[in-house]
């Protein structure tokens, strides 16, 4: 018989029981603040030459700004007594660029970041025991919560389906069932749909936002560069019976002739340019042409698959991974209606990602940060017409930040329209406190039955506690983390899990042919 | 107060603006509201002939006080005509069915004729005649020149929400009217309009009705500031505007200028009409908060019809947790003293009850039986208190009104939600208790779906003899035993009700004279003890029927099958084994054991035989015999003593051994079925596919399984044959109390196999439900069947497997409870006006639904069991009767 309770005992003592929210909340303090600074990278104003250049971002440690002006330290409970928010001043490196001359970079402060309790930044987290207990904090305080205004928030974890995963699934069309994968395609904040059905006659459709309506698939591929019947073809899959189907769209997509005198190369770029004209034509119907060509350009590199952009690739390259990509999605599509795999379930496990508060923060920061640049850009800009001097100090006014951060925290809308991401810290009991800090939702309405969402999936095994679910409408969609469980975070940087991979044999896409490539099969 | 009055008719139809004029106690001219003094501006907003809502002042129009004037009518002639969004469908509609020029429908004579026909034809039907006009319509558009005039017609589009464009020329609400008002009479009807009170052009407004104060009062703020009602809001920025458009017109400001403030005008209006049209921002208050305006007041869960009228909130209503007491009467609820002492009943005062009414008065509102107000003739209400309570009661006078405080034996409703039959409001007869909840006697738990972990009810004290007469009749308790539903009792036993008489009606039971007197204390019995049944040692002894029989009524036959009645071969009646055969001879109860089917709500048998038997007083009888028997079964199991505990669960070593075995046969033969699914022996059955085919037999293997386990653990407690009456278990399971055989195998046998909507758990990781399994693995382990028993423990895995399963359940429960109540509600609104007629039929309105109720003429309630006459029980009464001579 194992010794259970020296398994347990070893994992409580290791982590804390809202480790899951510190260690996101970190990350997004030391990581995700800086990554969202280098998105930007510039502000930019309608003045001719005038801008300021971003550099390094610095979170301070909570304080607190007294009637005197003086600023203090302050500690959790202090919050909590006085009503007051527990963030810390967040300085961000600026320099003015006014034509030639550049101005000596300045830190600014640019607004109050909310601490989450516990975290890297917070007071708390560098005192003992002993200290902690003079200070009037509690060193059983998991943490894992912010103080806006003196009450405690939590920001309740976010179950989602993964994004960036195909996902092969039934639907009803034409009064018949057809094929459909889908994906979530997920960049910095955006998340754009992109299906690839199998139609009538085997015909492949993609839909993607920006374009109403359904897109040939053939048409789409050789618009992204993939134009030879072969690569087409080859492309999808080496299976005979696939390679029968996708000859059907082959059959049915436009035919092209080589002209006399012109080469292999001048005919493929006819082929790509016609079929670029003809999403044109689909995108922005009605239009000039000169406007229909940019149109088409432009949805292809921006809404069409845009997780693979890569800002260190080349447009060519970009879009011959996208149709690729496109590729893995049509084979999935006549795999599934080959039977040769079955439906993806989207309940399982694998095919969650959850959303901490620290990714939720960023979500918040990017969009509260974009309203601060375009307030510095406005306020610059009126400097400028005044004539005064212009100084980035007095550019920056700290409270739009601030008040943006703030009050979505307060009240649980978060941007983008979702609703009751934190919550009022249940203080009930401390296994009620506790409980909350471990709550999963999921973002599935509960006015629908959803009977598989809310099954006990086998997969939450030792992820989700399989008897701590409410009763009633939000019953298994609101769910609690198992007692062991341990989130690992996404990977930043790749090139790791790349070099492992080109030791396992792997090549990247180029023009050269594709074989099939199997993952998690 | 003014009273009540009839409503004659109701009459829908459009307001001309000759009306609006006519009903109007002044023209609205300024947008100010109050001068620097704070009193009203004359024909401004706040008028003080549109009524009051100061106290103290008289309204200018009806001199009457805040609180009594209704509020009156005033109107703002509007510049230019504005169209009313409401109409905006119909307006177009209308447009493209009339000539532009003459104003005529688009058809010809004998078409207008031959619709007006049909359409008549389906009005003396009361039918619809939606569709007809759908067609005049869909006809008109039709003709691209008028039959009458020869004017070409031209398309009209409309642009959301009030814009109408003829030939790239826009329509001005002005230029609309004028068609309108060129529609003859006669083709009003055609459009599907009532020509006698609607006029087309109407649907244009010239006049628009300023709503009395009374509707829009403004509130004044801690500072002294006045807040504006929101509607108040609009009427301000439409004369506003309305004053700028006549002003810029007269000043002959140019036709751009002027089309702007027009769309301006027609944007207020249109948002003091409704602030959530499509097409329109909604109008802002100054926070930034939309405004709530005319259609915002009447829409949605909390507007004026679903939240004002249907969810009225009531006075005289209590409401507090419920909690059981068997020593109340069915007929009894508990009162917390701290409720009866908030709710009152009124009472005229009269030579008659006058001492007694004093006396209430003098107690004052604070010791219990007392009075808190009195009304007297004038109609001023004096409120009585500690200190007041001597000095009214002696000016009372006859004609006075006492408001006495709840005390026993009023007559009020009680109530539990969900309402889903009528049994869920039925009156009881107050008992004034100590402490805060709400008691009741567990018998009525049944029609109510009540128990006690922290159900709350509502309880409604009636005000009127009317009131209480009629609920005190039909309501009552006792009155509601028999369910309307199938005509047998919803009220009866439950739990320990079951089990107590279960144990005192058993074989062999014996209790000395002290003893029966003891359980009998509380009961209210008339009978005189029989003869003892066994006398051993001098000492005489009373079996448990006999003391049972003492609260059987006297004229009281009956026979019926208990539920432990295996019905095995031909019926030894009163000579059976297990005594299952229930024999009641005038009230005496031969033999049988009292269970569920006896005593048990829905099923008791008892009751219902008291209620046929005594058919005059059947109810009080039935209600009498209630009471009495949950005194007596508390008391009986009281005295028996009653546990259960985790030893109650053990089986014999001997039969562990057989229950592993069972399972253990039971998994070989699925290993052999799955073995033969792939080796591909296994054939499917008809209609069904291989896959399924094997599911179904593993499941049906697994199922025998448990049984066979339980069946084991069963005998091992004495299930079956003799019983083990020291397992309470098995006592409350052959009796009816509570759980059943499978329960009983859970927890000693075996779990059995879990599923998920049907099937065997199949959902997991790729391949298999868990990583503890090989790939593929289709045996019972595998698949969510759980061997271990409650009491041994389960398994990691199978702890899991049986939380899916318990999941489902939980879900399902969710997913019901919102989808019954929908349905529910769908059903009562279409069966609402239904109603059973002297004359045997069922009406809705003045349309005959059923010429004879139920097609049979059978009232439920007084049915049995549905059937209009019970045969077997009139052919037995008639036997019986001649084999007694």
């Amino acid at each position: 018989m194992i010794n259970r309770q020296a398994i347990s005992k070893s994992y409580f003592t290791r982590d804390k029981i809202a480790q899951h929210h510190i260690n996101s909340f970190d990350d997004f303090v030391e990581r995700g603040l800086q990554k969202i600074i280098d998105e930007q990278a510039v502000i930019e104003t309608d003045v001719p030459g005038l801008l300021v250049k971003l550099g390094r971002i610095r979170v301070d440690t909570p304080k607190v700004r007294e009637a005197d002006g003086s600023l203090e330290e302050l500690y959790p409970t202090e919050a909590r007594l006085r009503n007051i928010t527990y963030a810390a001043p967040i300085f961000l490196e600026m320099t003015l660029i006014q034509g030639e001359i550049e101005k000596e970079p300045e830190e600014v402060e640019v607004g109050l970041m909310p601490i989450m309790v516990g975290s890297k930044a917070c007071n708390v987290s560098k005192l003992s025991d002993s200290q902690m207990v003079k200070l009037g904090e509690d060193p059983a305080d998991p943490g894992g919560y912010f103080i806006v205004s003196g009450s405690e928030r939590v920001i309740i974890t976010l179950e989602d389906l993964a994004p960036n995963k195909i996902f092969a699934e039934y639907d009803e069309r034409y009064g018949g069932r057809i094929e459909v994968a889908k994906v979530f395609s997920q960049r910095r904040g955006y998340k754009a749909l992109v299906m690839v059905e199998r139609g009538r006659d085997s015909v492949l459709e993609v839909t993607f936002p920006s374009v109403s309506g359904r897109i040939n698939y053939v048409m789409l591929i050789r618009a992204l560069g993939l134009v030879t019947d072969q690569d087409v073809v080859q492309s999808v899959s080496n299976d005979p019976e696939i390679i029968k189907f996708m000859l059907e769209n082959i059959e049915e997509a436009e035919d092209f002739t080589q002209d006399e005198g012109e080469s292999l190369d001048e005919l493929h770029q006819k082929i790509q340019e016609a079929a670029m004209k003809k999403l044109g034509e689909k995108v922005a119907a009605g239009q000039a042409t000169e406007y229909q060509a940019k149109r088409s350009n432009y949805v292809v590199d921006r809404y069409l698959l845009p997780h693979l952009n890569d800002p260190l690739l080349s447009e060519e390259e970009t879009r011959l991974i996208k149709a690729h990509f496109l590729g893995r999605m049509a084979e999935a599509c006549f795999k599934l209606a080959l039977h040769k795999r079955g439906e993806d379930d989207k309940d399982h496990y694998a095919n969650k990602r959850l959303k901490l508060a620290g990714d939720l923060m960023e979500d918040l920061f990017r969009v509260s940060f974009s309203r601060l640049t375009r307030d510095i850009k406005y306020q610059l800009e009126r400097a400028d017409m005044r004539n005064r001097e212009l100084n980035v100090l007095t550019a920056v006014r700290a409270d739009v930040l601030t008040e943006r951060l703030t009050h979505p925290l307060a009240t649980g809308n978060w941007v983008g329209g979702r609703t009751g991401v934190s919550q009022l810290l249940d203080r009930t009991d401390y296994m009620a406190m506790l409980s909350h800090l471990r709550r999963v939702i999921s973002p599935l309405s509960r006015a629908q039955p959803h009977f598989e969402a809310r099954d006990l999936h086998p997969t939450q095994w030792g992820r989700i506690c399989p008897s701590e679910t409410p009763e009633g409408p939000n019953c298994g969609l609101v769910k609690n983390f198992a007692q062991q469980v341990e989130l690992s975070t996404a990977l930043e940087d790749e090139t790791t899990v790349l070099s492992a991979l080109e030791e396992l044999g792997y090549t990247p896409i180029g023009h050269e042919l594709v074989s099939e490539v199997n993952i998690n099969d | 107060m003014s009273s009540p009055k009839r409503i004659g008719k109701i009459k829908f139809g459009l307001l001309s603006p000759k009306e609006y004029r006519k009903m109007s106690v002044t023209k609205v001219i300024t947008a100010d509201t109050y001068d620097d003094d704070g009193f009203p501006i004359e024909m401004g907003l706040m008028d003080p002939r549109l009524g009051v809502i100061d106290p103290g002042l008289r309204c200018k129009t009806c001199a009457q006080r805040a609180g009594e004037c209704p509020g009156h009518f005033g109107h703002i002639e509007l510049a230019a005509p504005v169209i009313h969004v409401g109409f905006a469908k119909i307006i177009r509609k209308i447009l493209r069915a009339t000539c532009r020029r003459c104003g005529h429908l688009l058809l010809d004579e004998i078409q207008k004729h031959e619709f007006l026909l049909k359409m008549h034809e389906l009005k003396d039907k009361n039918y619809s005649t939606d569709e007809i006009v759908k067609n005049v319509i869909k006809e008109a558009r039709k003709s691209t020149t008028c039959p009458y005039c020869a004017e070409q017609q031209k398309e009209i589009k409309y642009e959301k929400p009030t814009r109408y464009v003829e030939d790239s020329h826009k329509l001005m609400p002005a230029d609309i009217r004028d068609r309108f008002e060129r529609i003859p009479d006669g083709d009003i009807e055609l459009l599907g309009l009532d020509a006698t009170n609607v006029r087309p052009e109407w649907m244009i407004l010239t006049v628009l009705p300023v709503p009395p104060v009374t509707t829009r009062p403004s509130i004044t703020l801690e500072n002294g500031q006045r807040s504006e009602d929101d509607l108040t809001h609009k009427l301000v920025d439409i004369i506003r505007i309305n004053q700028r458009f006549q002003e810029n017109r007269e000043a002959g400001a140019p036709q751009l200028i002027i089309e702007d403030l027009w769309e301006l005008l027609q944007y207020h209006v249109t948002t003091f009409l409704d602030n959530e049209v499509s097409g329109v921002p909604p109008a802002r208050h100054r926070s930034g908060r939309p405004l709530k305006t005319l259609s915002q007041r009447l829409k949605g869960k909390d507007g004026r019809f679903r939240g004002s009228l249907s969810g009225k909130r009531v006075n005289f209503s209590a409401r507090t947790v419920i909690s059981p007491d068997p020593n109340l009467s069915v007929n009894e609820v508990g009162v917390p003293e701290t409720i009866a002492r908030e709710m009152t009943v009124p009472i005229i005062v009269t030579p008659r009850n006058v001492g007694e009414l004093k006396e209430y008065i003098e107690r004052g509102p604070l010791n219990h039986p007392g009075a808190n107000y009195i009304k007297r003739l004038d109609g001023r209400r004096v409120k009585i208190t500690e200190k007041s309570g001597a000095e009214i009661a002696e000016t009372l006078e006859n004609g006075w009104v006492v408001e006495r405080q709840l005390k026993d034996g009023d007559i009020v409703l009680f109530n539990r939600q969900p309402s889903l039959h009528r049994m869920s409001i039925m009156a009881h007869r107050v008992k004034v208790m100590p402490f805060k909840t709400f008691r009741l006697n567990p018998a009525v738990c049944p029609p109510y779906n009540a128990d006690f972990d922290g159900d709350e009810m509502n309880l409604h004290v009636p005000q009127t003899e009317e009131a209480r007469a009629e609920a005190r009749i039909l309501m009552q308790v006792e009155e509601n035993i028999l369910s309307p539903r199938f005509g047998g009792p919803i009220i009866g036993g439950i739990h320990d009700h079951i089990s107590g008489l279960f144990l005192l009606t058993q074989k062999g039971t014996k209790f000395t004279k002290n003893e029966v007197y003891e359980l009998l204390k509380k009961c209210d019995v008339e009978k005189p003890l029989p003869e003892p049944a066994v006398v051993e040692g001098g000492v005489s002894y009373y079996s448990g029927k006999q003391v049972f029989s003492q609260i059987l009524p006297e004229r009281l036959n009956l026979t019926l099958k208990a539920k432990k009645c295996v019905m095995h071969g031909v019926c030894l009646k009163t000579d059976c084994e297990i005594d299952a055969y229930v024999k009641i001879d005038a009230g005496n109860l031969i033999c049988g054991i009292i269970d569920e089917k006896s005593i048990g709500a829905f099923s008791g048998a008892i009751l219902d035989g008291i209620i046929r038997e005594y058919t005059d007083t059947g109810f009080q009888e039935a209600s009498r015999f209630l009471d009495n028997a949950t005194k007596l079964a508390i008391r009986s199991i009281m005295t028996f003593g009653f546990s259960f505990g985790i030893d109650d669960e053990d089986v014999s070593p001997q039969a562990q051994l057989e229950i592993e075995e069972i399972i253990e046969k039971a998994e070989e033969r699925v290993g052999a079925l799955i073995n033969a699914y792939e080796v591909g022996e296994l054939e499917s059955m008809p209609g069904r596919t291989l896959n399924e085919t094997l599911e179904m037999k593993i499941m049906q293997e697994l199922g025998r399984a448990r049984d066979k386990a339980g069946e084991i653990a069963g005998k091992n407690l004495g299930f079956a044959g003799e019983l083990a009456l020291d397992n309470s278990a098995v006592v409350m399971a052959v009796s009816g109390a509570r759980g059943s055989m499978l329960n009983l195998t859970q927890m000693a046998g075996s779990v059995g196999q879990q599923s998920v909507r049907g099937e065997r758990i199949r959902r997991g990781y790729y391949d298999r439900t868990l990583p503890h399994f090989r790939k593929g693995d289709l045996g019972a382990d595998a698949r969510g069947f759980v061997r271990s028993s409650y009491k041994k423990g389960l398994t990691p895995t199978e702890f899991f497997f049986h939380a899916i399963g318990g999941r489902e359940g939980l879900v399902d429960t969710a997913v019901r409870t919102s989808q019954s109540g929908y349905l529910q509600r769908r059903l009562i609104n279409a069966l609402q006006d239904l109603e059973v007629e002297y004359d045997g039929t069922v009406r809705a309105g003045d349309k005959v639904v059923q010429f004879v109720y139920g097609e049979d003429g059978i009232d439920p309630t007084k049915s049995d069991y549905g059937k209009s006459v019970n045969v077997h029980r009139i052919a037995q009464s008639v036997i019986e009767k001649r084999e007694n001579g």
